[in-house]
């Protein structure tokens, strides 16, 4: 008895050491829920007072804060600055993750010089979740990718509102798919993998044999499934540039959800310093630069970024990928509606986006990445090599949708294909916060140099200065310049109560100054005095030189 | 004695019953009506001025107070500074639900220099209800539809060009705070008064080298000389100095926002829309509008008021939109719009971005392209009505204002000493000229285009049940088919509507039988139906066309005392009991 009592401990001992104490499912707990980062915000505030400041911009319909923290010191408002925001689409938590980890990591490093005078001259504004009514699903009991906030929504439009959501029919707690074998089905499996589902191409002779749906019932018996669950309205489709008006997704109005206004009114009219806006989402223009379309760039309602902007990111793309070396990206494009888009053609600044990880490379036998045509079957062979859990078998179950028909539950898990396994969620982020950092320093910043002063003449004196961006971004993007929110450069000159301007301006603009550009000012004056020069935007903060003249 | 003073009693009294016809005219205390005006209104109002936030709040609140089964006051939300945006919701509340009627939206006032929409909606709202009982039409008119009726939508404003200096365009926006020029300082170089008399005039000075010279016959009036020759003046612009010093003069004025550029269809911002704020509904008070209209579905028909240019406006306000207007809508429009042309002689029907200039975020927009709503813009007053005629000479305002306005709407020219330019003039048309109706105009022109809304309200839906018929089909089944006739030119439901479900669909239901199947009867006399699977007993109509009928069909197998039901969110409710 003992000593099989013995043996037995042993056995269970040693499956206790030997199974991995990370399982082959998702760590969700390196992936911050709503109260986690209410928490690290909160405490990133009290430990950082004198150059931190935490905001609501808005309350949720559910009752959630929508939270910048603002990060720099001195006259912060008048300091060029970066929007980082995370978790537009709210499904996508590695963006929220970044956006926190880029806060934290910063101000870890408070204390340095870099970092102090780093702050006293650009400002972040951080956003790390704002959309945070449908993130919480992702740390739900029942898991599923939402992107809908709480506002009720009649996604297809008949007239009932939240009639027909998700079901988990095979208990799981996850929502997969649903493939039901019929004739008429357009899918089809992958040849090169089963488990992957691809649309047959009967141009190429195949048929298809299974119909597609996510996993629930036809609640309202209208032939489509789950097309209206709880919610919601898509933060990242609810923003004013090319708002898509009667899809799902999409309230009736553009801009009408608490969180869309709450950042809109921030980013407007409390961060007007903000020069470029760098958000986490499906969409990419920093793997690759965009393409430069003269005739989306040329049309009045402008659809294609400016070629001088596309310059620009050009450089910064060819800054992400050196700091982030993540190599090809699958292709990241636009969505109507997004803030990726907004951020460019109605705020007019600089817009960077990037989903920040997706399914590495895969190497075969000859240490070749391996070629794949379907992005799936890529992320099945990435799965198995790295040991991830991203797949639930196909299984049979009982449908009464389907009384005579055979029906399987199963897919992707909901957000692998966006979300990396946690052990590399540091230094991911550490690359990331280094790339934001290079854009800092790239900053726009105007200087006064060159100050010149000679004698024109009895009690005349010429002055003339050179207002100089020492910054690698020009002051205002191509398109911002055309925009009233964007300021100009304003030069403004101060003489004593005695002295005469007798030529130049009191006061002058420029829409824009070129990177390593510059703009000379001179001003003819009568009389002896002290003279005070003032040059700048909120974007590029502002130079002053003060000069006596005798 | 008894027998005298009886006879003459009762020859009073009978000479009283001759003499008084309570249905039509009355002798009543020194007033004898005039043909389609109220004759003893409840409420008393003159039509020959303007009224200012009080005004327009005493007004509103005395029309409630003297009807309330025909009208109800609210506020739909606060401006920018914290007034009320009243509306007044007429309708006859004993008929029926108002906001389950077919209902009309009007406002006025959008810019806030143009102030005579709200005159013109609030004469509709006192005249609705002043006539009602009296008149037919009208009675009938308030039984099937409602009247959301909102005088002003920027009352701020309104206040600020009516008691601060301001010209007759301006000050257009609203009243919150924008650096406009980013020097750091807000609103800081408005338009000065300097002569102090309540209106932004003209600054001329004379100069042998300008280009102007004085009309021989109007004083006041400038004219410009041919290229060849030298004037006498040279025109300065608005009054005003440079407040800052920064070497402009009025560069920063409140605001500087429009409006009518912060709807939600189309919306673009102000580098390509001048005028544009942050985002649509941006500012509070389209804001509030937009907040209401949106819970209303019954709304069909819009009128938004502006001056001027006697126009009646229709949508798409940019050439990217034309595919949102298709032939059939504009074939509604185009019927109502000529109508208003004879209504209102000297205005002119037409569409924005083709015939005026392109206006992206604009307010007729957004009600047609969110809510499928027919709505038009009146640009009020044109000077076809100074002497009602297309005859048009430059001269013609100052001979209006010499001969019928006997100088009133003029300030005449006086020097001033200008700290940047010197000895100059200032003089000109006081602000209440130009664009705003004169006193003794302005109730015409209230009346005519609150006739053009009455009729544009007149031609939202109207459903009637027009026939139930039974069929026997033996073996215990009953057929029931029921017409349902849309009397008016608006459809249920305009082709946006209908191409993006904006509304759901009229419901014509059956209540009372045992349903067991129901259909669209597509065509009846060639039998073609199309059957609606789910929920047979509530059969769903994407659509009732104007002047046109639908046809439905169940199959009933019990029930004999049933109820026959439409349920349309722009055409009302009616039920026809069997």
């Amino acid at each position: 008895m003992n000593l099989s009592v013995k043996i037995l401990g042993v056995i269970v001992l040693t499956g206790v050491l030997f199974n991995p104490i990370q399982s082959k499912a998702q760590n969700d707990s390196n992936y911050s829920s709503y109260s986690e980062i209410t928490k690290k915000m909160k405490a990133l505030n009290s430990a950082n007072k004198s150059i931190t400041k935490l905001e609501s911009v808005a309350k949720t319909k559910g009752g959630k804060d929508v939270w910048v923290l603002t990060i720099g010191s001195g006259d912060l408002k008048n300091h060029p600055a970066i929007a980082v925001i995370g978790g537009s689409k709210a499904s996508h938590v590695l963006g929220t993750e970044l956006t926190l980890r880029f806060a934290e990591q910063l101000l870890s490093t408070a204390d340095s010089d870099s970092t102090k005078t780093l702050l006293a001259s650009t400002t972040f504004y951080v956003f790390p979740q704002i959309n945070p009514d449908a993130s919480t699903q992702h740390f739900a009991n029942l898991k599923y990718e939402r992107d809908g906030n709480t506002t009720s929504t009649d996604a297809d439009r008949d007239g009932f509102f939240d009639e027909d959501g998700f079901e988990d029919l095979d208990g799981n707690n996850i929502i997969t798919m649903m493939r039901v074998e019929d004739k008429t089905g357009d899918w089809m499996p992958y040849a090169d993998d089963p488990r992957v589902m691809v649309k047959a191409d009967t141009d190429k002779g195949e048929k298809g044999s299974y119909k597609m749906f996510t996993e629930g019932s036809d609640n309202d018996k209208d032939g489509k499934f789950n097309e209206d669950g709880a919610g919601g309205v898509n933060i990242n489709q609810n923003f004013s540039f090319d708002f898509p008006y009667f899809k799902a997704g999409s309230s009736e109005n553009p801009v009408s959800e608490n969180e869309t206004r709450g950042v809109l009114d921030f980013l407007f009219e409390e961060a007007r310093n903000t020069f470029a806006v760098i958000s986490f989402g499906p969409e990419n223009n920093l793997s690759s630069p965009l393409k430069f379309n003269r005739g989306a760039a040329s049309k009045r309602v402008v659809s294609g970024w400016l070629s001088d902007d596309i310059n620009v990111n050009e450089m910064v793309s060819e800054l992400y990928n050196e700091k982030t070396n993540l190599g090809k990206a699958p292709s990241g494009d636009p969505q109507e509606g997004d803030l990726f888009q907004w951020a460019y053609y109605h705020y007019g600044r600089y817009s960077f986006s990037t989903p920040g990880w997706w399914t590495p490379e895969v190497n075969g036998e000859d240490g070749k990445a391996r070629k794949f045509s379907n992005d799936h079957a890529k992320h099945l062979a990435w799965a198995e090599v790295e040991n991830q859990d991203v797949f639930t078998d196909w299984t049979s179950i009982q449908h009464p949708d389907f009384p005579n028909q055979k029906v399987e539950v199963g897919g992707f898990k909901p957000f692998t294909m966006m979300t990396p396994p946690a052990v590399i969620l540091d230094s991911l982020a550490q690359s990331h916060t280094n790339f934001i950092l290079d854009i800092a320093n790239k900053k726009p910043s105007v200087q006064l140099i060159n100050f010149k002063s000679e004698n024109a003449g009895k009690n005349l004196t010429r002055i003339s200065v050179d207002v100089y961006n020492e910054g690698s971004f020009p002051t205002a993007s191509q398109l911002g310049q055309r925009n009233n929110w964007v300021r100009r450069v304003i030069t403004q000159i101060k003489m004593d109560k005695n002295m005469n301007l007798i030529s130049g301006d009191v006061q002058s603009f420029d829409r824009s100054i070129a990177a390593d550009g510059s703009v000379t000012k001179t001003w003819l004056i009568q009389g002896s005095g002290k003279v005070i020069i003032r040059s700048g935007s909120p974007m590029t903060g502002f130079s002053t030189k003060e000069q006596t003249i005798k | 004695m008894k027998n005298f003073r009886y006879t003459l009693l009762t020859a009073f009294v009978l000479g009283l019953m001759l003499t008084s016809n309570p249905a039509k005219a009355q002798l009543t205390d020194g007033v004898f009506p005039a043909a389609g005006t109220p004759a003893n209104p409840k409420v008393e109002a003159t039509w020959n001025h303007y009224y200012n936030y009080q005004g327009i709040s005493e007004l509103t609140e005395r029309i409630a107070k003297a009807y309330p089964d025909l009208a109800k006051r609210t506020s739909i939300g606060k401006s920018y500074e914290g007034k009320d945006i009243w509306m007044l919701t007429v309708s006859n509340f004993k008929n029926g639900n108002p906001d389950r009627k077919p209902a009309i939206y009007i406002d006025g006032n959008i810019h806030s220099n143009e102030i005579q929409g709200t005159e013109m909606a609030m004469y509709t709202a006192w005249y609705l209800t002043e006539s009602f009982g009296d008149v037919k039409f009208i009675t009938e008119l308030l039984n099937d539809k409602t009247f959301y009726i909102v005088p002003t939508i920027n009352p701020d404003a309104r206040e600020h060009y009516m008691t601060q200096p301001n010209t007759g365009s301006s000050p257009r926006s609203g009243l919150k705070p924008i650096d406009d020029d980013g020097d750091g300082l807000v609103d800081e170089d408005q338009p000065d008064d300097l002569d102090g008399n309540g209106s932004i005039t003209q600054m001329r000075r004379k100069n042998p080298r300008g280009n102007y010279r004085v009309h021989p016959t109007y004083p006041n009036m400038m004219v410009r000389v041919p290229d060849d020759e030298f004037g006498d003046y040279e025109l300065l612009g608005s009054e005003g100095i440079d407040n800052d010093n920064d070497g402009r003069i009025n560069e920063d004025r409140v605001g500087y926002y429009d409006p009518n550029r912060d709807w939600g269809w189309n919306w673009q911002p102000n580098h390509i829309q001048g005028g544009a704020h942050k985002y649509p509904f941006s500012l509070p008070e389209t804001r509030s509008v937009m907040d209401f209209v949106m819970k209303r579905p019954n709304i069909a028909a819009a009128q938004s008021y502006h001056n001027s240019g006697g126009m009646i406006l229709r949508g798409p306000g940019v050439a990217e939109d034309i595919s949102t207007y298709n032939r059939q809508d504009v074939r509604v429009y185009d019927a109502i719009g000529e109508m208003g042309e004879r209504l209102i002689p000297g205005y002119r029907y037409l569409v924005v971005y083709d015939d005026l200039y392109d206006v992206f975020g604009g307010e007729l927009d957004w009600f047609y392209g969110v809510r499928g709503v027919f709505t038009y813009s009146n640009e009020l007053w044109t000077s076809y009505e100074m002497f009602q005629s297309n005859d048009r000479n430059a001269t013609d305002s100052y001979e209006f204002n010499k001969h019928l306005l006997f100088g009133d709407a003029m300030v005449e020219w006086k020097s001033y000493n200008h700290p940047q330019y010197g000895e100059i003039e200032i003089g000109g048309f006081e602000k209440n000229f130009g664009r705003a109706h004169p006193g003794f105009l302005l109730e015409q022109g209230a009346h005519r285009n609150m006739a053009f809304t009455i009729y544009h309200a007149y031609h939202t839906p109207k459903l009637t049940i027009d026939e139930v018929s039974e069929k026997n089909l033996g073996g215990g089944l009953r057929e029931i088919t029921a017409v349902v006739t849309n009397s008016r030119l608006m459809p249920t439901h305009a082709s946006i509507d209908v191409n993006n479900n904006i509304m759901p669909p009229d419901i014509i239901s059956l209540e009372g039988a045992t349903v067991e199947a129901g259909m669209i009867v597509n065509n009846r006399d060639l039998n073609q139906t199309t059957e609606q699977k789910n929920r047979p007993a509530r059969i769903e109509v994407a659509n009732i066309p104007g002047m046109s009928s639908v046809t439905v069909r169940w199959i009933v197998s019990g029930g004999s005392n049933y109820t026959v039901k439409v349920d349309s969110q722009k055409g009302g409710i009616v039920s026809k009991k069997k």
